[in-house]
C-alpha cells in the first residue's frame, strides 16, 4: 500500500546530530575565549618589549622637587665646630579645591606663621584656578608637626634643603648667607662657593680658620666698646700673622644669618673686608719704617716737634705738642703728624706708593668674602697729599687690608696673605717682602713703647707685651669735601707678644664723636680681648700684675 | 615532526618571554628596593645634619654664657688667674693630713 502524500524520510545519524542553531554560541565563546587569552599574551608581549628596551619607569628614582641635588657641604671652625648645614626644611603647600574653608584655614596658619600676609594667604587658599599653591618656604620639621596638628585639609608638605646657621648672630658678617634657593648671597658662602659645592660633593666639611671661642670674646668686646662709644658701626679681626689665618673677625651691629631678612642690610654688612675709610694714625708705623728702610732717617735722629710746620701753606698740626726733641719712638708714642709728614716728604711720592702698594693697602684683601673692596686712592698732586699720607689721609682702605699691612710686624718685614680657611702645617703661606727685618724689629720696639707709654696704654695688658698703634682719622662730612670733627673713625691696631710676635689684632669704631680717640675707645676694647684670649692662645698675663 | 618542532619552539619562546619578564621585574623591584633604601639613607643624613645643627646650637659660646648666668654663679676664669705648673706648690696650700674616719 502506497502512502497518501510525500514523505520525508531522514537518516539515524541526521536524528542523532543536534539541530544547527543550537551549536552556535558555543563556537562563540570558545571564540572570546580565545581572543581574550591573545588580548592578554599580546600585553604580556607589549610590556615584555617595554621592559626589554626601555626598562621599568616606575622603578627609576624620582627626584623630590625643592631638594638640591647639588649639596652645599658644612662648614666648620678650626676645631671642627659646625658653622653652618644644610638641613632638610618643607614648602607648606595648599591644593585649593580641597581646601573646605579658606578663612578658616587661613586664620588658623596665621596663629602658627602671623609673619604671612592674611588677605593674600587668604586669596592664595581660595584660588581654584591652580592645583596647588605655596604658602610657606622653610618650615622646620617642628612647624610641619605643628601645621600636621592642626588637622586641616587640603594642605601639603614638600621637602626642601634649607642653610642653619647653628651659631646664630656669630661670626654672621664672616660667615654670609644662602636665599631660600641655596645660592650665596654674602660672605664666606659667596667667596668660597666653588669650593663649598665642590667639598659637598665629596662628602666632606670645609674648615675655616675662625675659632668660634676666639670669635665670641672678640664680638661681645666689639659689642661693649661700640655701645660704650656710641658708635655707628665698628669692625675687629684677628689673625695669626705668621700663616696669615683670620682667626676671628667680626662686625657690629651683627645680625641673624638664619633670618637675614628680617635684619636691616647696613647690619649684613661685612665691615671689615667690605668697607674703606681713611685709616687716621694707624699708619704711621709704616711712615717711619719707609723712612728707615730708604735711608731717609736713623733710630737715633731728634725732631724737634714743637716747630710749625707748613706743607704748600698749609699747618701741620698735632693734636698735642710734644716738648723737646723727639725721636722716632716719640713721634710713634704720641702720634705725632708733623713727625709723620716730615719723614713721608723725605720718602717721597714714588716710593711711598712704591711700599703702600707692596704692604697690599691699594688691593682688596684676599680673604674670601663675597665683599672685598679695594682702596680709593685718589692720585697724589702735592706734597701736601704725601705729607697727609703719611700720617693717614687721602688714602681709603679696608680694615682688612691695613691688618694684613700689620702682618710685617710678625714676619721680619714680609706680608703674609690673608685667608679664611685653616692652613694644615706646611702649606705654603704667600709672603710679600716691604721692609727689612731690623725696620720691622724697631718699629715693633716703638709701637710697644706706644702702649707702654703712649697713646695705647689703655691696651697694656702685663705679660702679654701687646705693641700698637692708635688712629683717629676724622670723618668726610657729607659734601665729600671738608672733615667733620666730631665724627671719628677711631681704631687701634695691635701685634702680641711683642718678643715673639704672633697676633695681629685690628678694632676700630666708626662714626664715634668728638673725644672718642682710638686710645680712648678701641684700644681699652684690645686689651680686654687679649686678657680674655690669651689662655685660648697659650699666653700667660702676669698674674702679680692683674 | 615539523608541527611539534613548532609548538616546542613556541613552548620555548613562551617560557623566555615569561623569563625576561620575571627578571625584568624582579630588577625593577631590587631597583624599587635600592633607591627606597637611598631616600631611607638621605632621611637619616638629614635627621643626623639637624641633630648636629642642634648640638652646636647648644653649645655655642653664647648659649652657654646665658645658661651660666641665670644658673649658675659662674663665670669664664681670668688669664690671670692661670698658674705655671711650677707656681702651684707655692699658691696653692699644701696638702693636710687627716684621721681617717672609722
Amino acid at each position: 500500500m502506497k502512502p497518501a502524500g510525500p514523505l520525508n524520510f531522514v537518516t539515524e545519524e541526521e536524528i542523532a546530530a543536534p539541530p544547527r542553531f543550537e551549536a552556535a554560541p558555543a563556537r562563540n565563546g570558545v571564540r572570546f575565549l580565545a581572543i581574550a587569552i591573545f588580548i592578554v599574551l599580546l600585553l604580556l608581549a607589549g610590556r615584555a618589549v617595554q621592559l626589554a628596551f626601555a626598562g621599568d619607569p616606575l622603578a627609576e628614582p624620582r627626584h623630590q622637587p625643592g631638594v638640591a641635588v647639588t649639596q652645599r657641604a658644612d662648614l666648620v671652625d678650626r676645631n671642627g665646630v659646625l658653622l653652618a648645614t644644610t638641613v632638610r626644611a618643607y614648602i607648606l603647600t595648599a591644593t585649593p579645591s580641597r581646601v573646605w574653608d579658606a578663612h578658616a584655614t587661613a586664620q588658623a596658619l596665621l596663629r602658627l606663621f602671623p609673619e604671612l600676609d592674611a588677605a593674600q594667604l587668604e586669596r592664595r587658599l581660595s584660588d581654584k584656578d591652580h592645583d596647588v599653591v605655596y604658602l610657606r618656604r622653610g618650615l622646620s620639621p617642628d612647624e610641619r608637626a605643628r601645621v600636621l596638628a592642626l588637622g586641616l585639609g587640603g594642605l601639603g608638605f614638600t621637602p626642601e634643603d634649607k642653610r642653619d646657621y647653628p651659631q646664630g648672630t656669630l661670626a654672621a658678617a664672616a660667615l654670609g648667607f644662602t636665599n631660600v634657593d641655596l645660592e650665596p648671597m654674602a660672605g664666606v658662602e659667596y667667596g668660597l662657593n666653588r669650593v663649598i659645592r665642590e667639598a659637598g660633593a665629596h662628602g666632606s666639611p670645609v674648615r675655616l680658620s675662625l675659632d668660634v671661642r676666639l670669635q665670641y670674646v672678640v664680638e661681645s668686646e666689639l659689642a661693649r666698646a661700640a655701645l660704650a662709644a656710641h658708635a655707628g658701626g665698628g669692625d675687629a679681626i684677628l689673625l695669626d700673622a705668621r700663616s696669615g689665618e683670620t682667626l676671628a673677625m667680626a662686625s657690629w651691629p651683627s645680625f641673624d644669618p638664619n633670618a637675614f631678612a628680617s635684619s636691616p642690610e647696613d647690619a649684613r654688612r661685612d665691615r671689615v673686608a667690605g668697607d674703606v675709610h681713611e685709616l687716621g694714625s694707624t699708619i704711621k708705623p709704616f711712615t717711619l719704617a719707609m723712612a728707615l728702610d730708604d735711608h731717609k732717617t736713623t733710630p737715633d735722629e731728634r725732631f724737634d716737634l714743637m716747630q710749625p710746620f707748613l706743607v704748600d701753606g698749609q699747618a701741620i698740626t698735632d693734636y698735642e705738642d710734644i716738648r723737646g726733641m723727639s725721636g722716632l719712638r716719640e713721634i710713634l708714642a704720641y702720634s705725632s703728624n708733623r713727625g709723620a709728614a716730615r719723614l713721608a716728604l723725605r720718602v717721597g711720592a714714588q716710593r711711598q706708593q712704591y711700599y703702600l702698594d707692596r704692604l697690599g693697602l691699594f688691593a682688596p684683601s684676599s680673604l674670601e668674602t663675597g665683599r672685598r673692596q679695594p682702596a680709593i686712592a685718589p692720585a697724589v698732586r702735592s706734597l701736601r697729599d704725601v705729607a697727609g699720607r703719611g700720617f693717614g689721609y687721602g688714602l681709603a682702605a679696608t680694615p682688612a687690608a691695613l691688618a694684613g699691612a700689620y702682618t710685617v710686624f710678625a714676619n721680619n718685614g714680609q706680608r703674609v696673605s690673608l685667608t679664611l680657611l685653616a692652613r694644615a702645617p706646611g702649606d705654603p703661606v704667600e709672603r710679600t717682602p716691604v721692609f727689612s727685618p731690623q725696620t720691622a724689629r724697631i718699629i715693633l720696639d716703638d709701637m710697644r713703647a706706644t702702649v707702654m707709654q703712649g697713646t695705647g696704654k689703655a691696651a697694656d695688658i702685663p705679660g702679654l707685651e701687646i705693641a700698637g698703634k692708635t688712629g683717629t682719622a676724622e670723618k668726610l662730612g657729607d659734601d665729600r669735601t671738608s672733615y667733620e670733627e666730631g665724627r671719628n673713625f677711631s681704631s687701634f691696631a695691635a701685634v702680641f707678644p711683642a718678643s715673639d710676635p704672633r697676633y695681629v689684632m685690628l678694632l676700630s669704631l666708626d662714626d664715634v664723636g668728638q673725644g672718642g680717640a682710638g686710645g680712648m675707645t678701641a684700644a681699652p676694647a684690645v686689651g680686654r680681648i687679649a686678657e680674655r684670649i690669651a689662655p685660648m692662645l697659650g699666653l700667660r698675663v702676669t698674674r702679680a700684675a692683674r | 615532526m615539523r608541527r611539534a618542532l613548532h609548538i616546542i619552539a613556541a613552548i620555548i619562546i613562551v617560557i623566555l618571554v615569561v623569563g625576561l619578564y620575571k627578571a625584568k621585574s624582579d630588577a625593577s623591584k631590587a631597583r624599587a628596593h635600592v633607591h627606597a633604601l637611598e631616600r631611607q639613607i638621605a632621611d637619616t643624613q638629614a635627621d643626623m645634619r639637624a641633630l648636629r645643627a642642634e648640638i652646636a646650637r647648644l653649645e655655642s659660646p653664647e648659649h652657654i654664657a646665658e645658661l651660666a648666668a641665670q644658673h649658675t654663679a659662674l663665670q669664664p676664669g681670668r688669664a690671670g688667674q692661670a698658674l705655671p705648673e711650677r707656681a702651684i706648690d707655692t699658691a696653692l696650700p699644701p696638702p693636710q693630713m687627716r684621721r681617717a674616719s672609722p
